[in-house]
């Protein structure tokens, strides 16, 4: 056998052993396992097999989700222990829907005896409730990218050092509020910066190299994950032109940074659990 | 305190390490290993009655704790894997051992009883709780007493709520126990009294009439 064809081999058995049920290659930085189990004293524990098989050491709070395979998420998951947590999350969905509507509601009557008295000219947020969003696959898909969002050691760090009524407008990264009507791309551009704030409260890592290059990969990942194979309406003209290429991760690389080289070199990591 | 309160979840019949586990389980979920405790749980409901009736509300604390502890649900979705494996072995588990068969029906009414979520019940169990019930309506399994026992056992427990998620199954069922009762030859008279009780009580709207009550129970000390 040639060298060439040895090294090939070796470089498949090792893809192979990336892709292969157990935990995926950025697994060792979520919070949570695949199987729900939270990942206490990772680093104190030292590293999993796969981690050895990474050259670059990525930031401890890496979110990308775990790739289960090449199964369709629209798809009704079979195992009960998913069907009751899928039920659990559309529950919840509804649940926080009513609760949103009746906040509404409540803010749009004090707003217009408030109008009224001052006699000022309304702005249109007292149309707020009419407007919401209530289509439960746009709501469950959004709850699933906020849930990666706070399932992170960022968020856990982010909510215990900066209480609600501290949280100050532009420097605080705030949730994208789901039950808002946005197009998707303004939505997924919304849950993305979201993502980077929150990234200021990472925990401390040993020698991290650059943080920039980690925050693309991570951006580009989560979003390729996330990406349901429709494509995003197109309401903005100005995306138009973007939209003609086949993943966003090309879209991120001009929006956020204009480095494709960068966003290359991420595709082709990306490719295999991509399937 | 904690003694009492431990008491009530019926683990006096595990070894004292494995009691040890529960109980650990119960305070801190984090420190142990939930898929492990969910099978030793499941393991146990097999084989003793008495904990398969009341093994559910160990497994509500033990989702409850975890899931406030943080927000984790590890060990339910252990716990419901594993009942659907054996769910899909039922039929082969009960030409093995009728009263592992019992058990398992006893411990998955129980589950159901218990975990709710949002206090509805899990859909997912609903269809899987009939199918054990349908199984035990059928001709072969009410010439057994365990196997009736077990039937009415659970429908006194579980049939209102049941009824409330899927008439139409409910209706199903009783369409058999009703022919069960009125033809089945050989029927042994135990069964019949427990399906003729349970006819009138889903008939009373689940509940007994005091004159019902004292016909089949007034023999029984108060």
């Amino acid at each position: 056998m040639s060298d060439w064809t040895r090294s090939r081999r070796r470089d498949a058995h090792s893809s192979e052993r990336d892709n292969d049920s157990g935990p995926s290659r950025w697994s060792h930085c979520r919070k949570r396992g695949v199987d729900g189990s939270l990942r206490a004293n990772r680093e104190a524990d030292g590293h999993h097999k796969t981690n050895c098989s990474h050259t670059d050491n990525r930031h401890a709070s890496f979110t990308t989700p775990e790739n289960a395979g090449p199964v369709s998420r629209c798809a009704r998951r079979a195992d009960w222990g998913s069907q009751v947590e899928d039920d659990e999350m559309r529950r919840d969905v509804h649940r926080d829907m009513q609760r949103y509507r009746r906040r509404i509601l409540g803010a749009e009557v004090t707003q217009r005896e408030r109008k009224t008295s001052s006699g000022s000219s309304g702005s249109c947020d007292s149309r707020e409730g009419e407007n919401m969003e209530t289509d439960e696959s746009v709501l469950l898909r959004r709850q699933k990218q906020i849930n990666y969002g706070k399932n992170t050691l960022a968020y856990d760090r982010y909510i215990k050092e900066v209480p609600k009524h501290m949280r100050q407008a532009g420097v605080h990264p705030k949730t994208p509020n789901k039950f808002r009507k946005y197009s998707r791309r303004s939505w997924d551009q919304q849950i993305k910066l979201w993502k980077v704030k929150l990234h200021a409260w990472d925990p401390p890592t040993e020698g991290s190299p650059d943080k920039v290059l980690n925050n693309i990969d991570e951006l580009g990942l989560d979003d390729v994950m996330d990406i349901e194979l429709d494509f995003p309406t197109l309401s903005d003209p100005q995306d138009a032109p973007a939209s003609v290429t086949t993943r966003s991760l090309s879209l991120e690389g001009e929006e956020c940074l204009g480095t494709p080289v960068k966003v290359q070199k991420t595709d082709t990591t990306v490719e295999p659990d991509m399937a | 305190m904690m003694e009492n309160s431990t008491d009530d979840y019926r683990i006096q019949s595990f070894d004292l390490d494995t009691q040890m586990l529960l109980k650990t389980a119960l305070k801190d979920p984090s420190s142990v290993n939930l898929e492990k405790v969910s099978n030793v749980i499941m393991d146990q409901s097999l084989k003793d009655q008495v904990f398969s009736k009341e093994a559910g509300r160990i497994c509500y604390t033990i989702v409850q704790a975890e899931a406030k502890q943080n927000n984790g649900n590890v060990f339910r979705r252990n716990l419901l894997n594993r009942l659907q494996q054996e769910f899909k072995d039922r039929e082969e588990t009960r030409e093995r051992s009728l009263q592992e068969w019992v058990c398992y029906v006893t411990f998955i009414c129980n589950i159901f009883d218990y975990l709710k979520v949002n206090n509805m019940p899990m859909v997912a169990l609903v269809h899987p709780v009939f199918d054990c019930l349908m199984r035990l309506a059928q001709p072969d399994a009410l010439m057994n007493e365990e196997e009736v026992d077990c039937l009415v056992l659970q429908l006194h427990r579980i049939g209102e709520q049941l009824e409330k998620v899927n008439s139409q199954r409910m209706d199903e069922l009783f369409f058999l126990l009703r022919d069960g009762f009125l033809l089945q030859e050989g029927l042994p008279s135990m069964a019949r009294l427990l399906l003729l009780e349970i006819l009138e009580f889903r008939a009373g709207g689940w509940l007994l009439s005091s004159t019902a009550h004292k016909y089949y129970y007034s023999e029984i000390a108060d």
